[in-house]
């Protein structure tokens, strides 16, 4: 059984290629991943990104009950700003999910995590309920969310918004906002795609009336190909590619936590990782021009030997070459060390580079 | 290649919704056009394989001189979100690829019939031709897949 957004008959509109993602029925592309990434990269695009998770977690125990489970101390939460990314560890200090925290009021937080984690996350919460005084609320399948990112976004729709975006630091969000005269739960200055933008949290009901209104101004859609396209020019981690049960955040390089918190599950490994070193970590990996993309699951080799493993790739029409994510063993984590790519059974010069491909705008 | 004026390419086009099939190619299943000059055949994908892949940024070509049997994989052609195999049409040996697809990939989107081309293949038995299908057969097949 696959799930839909609210969206799903608006995407079939617009003529977009539909498929499975994490249980839902999702636009992969419109008129292609690359065409929609430089049109966000240069103008402004939009996402349905109503698959992810929006969990609530509610109670007078909130803060003592998150604090067990999540990496960074959420006491540093505020109202009106987005927190993380943080993470729910397993034992070994492995990714449950990367989340972004909202902190609604002292009692009240939203948690919004991956699609793919979903159930995985809310059975995680309930059973670790212990004492304490808390509820776990499913909101995912009540509001829809959508991002619009792109260097023109606020251009296009600051004057049909009721707050003043400009106003708004990077990761604030206000709620209860009119836009379009549509009044939405919640927009927040945030985004995966490294460019100024906002996501919006709005209302089943309300959400293809927003939708309408955005694709009326010219606003063009964009899917997730094109999402993964932008994310991985960010360097962004997938849960799924790059990080998963099996995979800590200091192999990741990924600050989801706070290093001297005393006290959350995964907390042990983290702490034995600082004091011990690590024994794998990821990288940026640039091709050569002229070489297929490499794929997750691609072996990275050094004068034949395997060392490491691409675990996300993509064309980056920023670039105009291939690119990738992946884990190396730390001994030849070096930038700028030349590897060859094994891509179906062919071997393709690329180097070593930080994850991080383009400088954000946001 | 022989270049059509506005007149003789309307006539030699068979639209099937958003998809132009050529009058004078034979295809197949796979969604490779051939076009048969005297004992070689070039070789490359049709309109509708192109806009389903969507933009094309690498293209893997066979070895000039290399014997292939039909139907084996020999190519590939990658986008963004997949590697889709060539297969070859006919058995024969390879005597010509289109290296202008190395540093200009999306000409298999821009032109999938003329400058999209892929590779050509001296034919080791004509017969197999008759295996191919007709353009009608072609336009047929995609208005049911598409």
């Amino acid at each position: 059984m696959f799930f839909k957004t609210p969206l799903y008959e608006e995407h079939l509109k617009l003529k977009a290629h539909m498929d499975n993602f994490a249980g839902w029925i999702m636009p992969i592309n419109y008129i292609g991943a690359l065409r929609e990434a430089r049109n966000v990269r240069e103008n402004c695009g939009v996402f349905d990104i109503s698959h992810m998770s929006r969990i609530v977690v509610e109670g007078k125990d909130a803060i003592k009950f998150l604090n067990k489970l999540v990496a960074k101390d959420v006491i540093h939460a505020v109202e009106n700003r987005m927190f993380g990314p943080t993470a729910l560890l397993n034992y070994n200090g492995g990714f449950i999910d990367d989340i972004m925290l909202y902190k609604f009021s002292e009692e009240r937080y939203m948690i919004v995590g991956n699609a793919i984690n979903r159930f995985k996350d809310i059975d995680w919460l309930k059973n670790h309920i212990d004492e304490e005084v808390v509820n776990i609320y499913d909101y995912t399948e009540k509001l829809g969310m959508l991002a619009i990112q792109g260097p023109r976004t606020f251009e296009l729709i600051g004057k049909h918004c009721g707050i003043d975006l400009d106003s708004l630091k990077i990761l604030e969000y206000r709620r209860n906002v009119e836009i379009f005269g549509i009044n939405v739960f919640l927009v927040s200055r945030s985004g995966w795609t490294g460019e100024k933008g906002v996501e919006i949290i709005c209302n089943n009901d309300k959400i293809i009336d927003l939708w309408r209104k955005i694709i009326a101004l010219g606003i063009k859609p964009a899917g997730l190909a094109c999402r993964d396209v932008l994310r991985i020019e960010m360097g962004f981690c997938l849960y799924g590619n790059d990080i998963d049960e099996k995979t800590t955040p200091l192999e990741a390089r990924y600050w989801v936590f706070d290093l001297y918190k005393e006290e959350y599950i995964g907390r042990e490994k983290i702490w034995s990782q600082y004091i011990n070193g690590i024994d794998r970590i990821r990288i940026g990996v640039r091709m050569k021009k002229k070489t297929p993309i490499p794929r997750h699951g691609s072996k990275i080799m050094v004068d034949g030997k395997i060392v490491g493993e691409i675990t996300s790739g993509t064309h980056s029409p920023t670039l105009n070459r291939n690119i990738g994510i992946g884990y190396i063993d730390t001994r030849h984590a070096i930038n700028g060390l030349p590897i060859q790519v094994d891509i179906r059974g062919r071997k393709f010069d690329g180097k070593i580079v930080e994850p991080l491909f383009i400088t954000p705008r946001w | 290649m022989e270049i059509y004026d506005a007149g003789d390419y309307m006539n030699n086009v068979i639209n099937v919704n958003d998809y132009t099939v050529l009058k004078d190619l034979l295809y197949t299943k796979q969604h490779e056009w051939v076009r048969v000059e005297d004992d070689t055949v070039t070789i490359g994908i049709s309109d509708f394989a192109q806009k389903k892949l969507k933009e094309v940024v690498y293209v893997e070509l066979p070895e000039v001189g290399r014997e292939v049997g039909k139907d084996e994989s020999i190519a590939s052609v990658e986008s963004v979100k997949s590697v889709e195999d060539i297969y070859a049409p006919v058995s024969g040996k390879i005597v010509e690829v289109n290296e202008t697809l190395i540093d200009a990939p999306e000409k298999v989107n821009e032109d999938p019939y003329g400058e999209g081309w892929m590779f050509k293949i001296k034919l080791s038995d004509r017969n197999e031709l008759n295996d191919l299908l007709k353009p009608e057969e072609y336009a047929e097949f995609i208005k049911k897949e598409g």
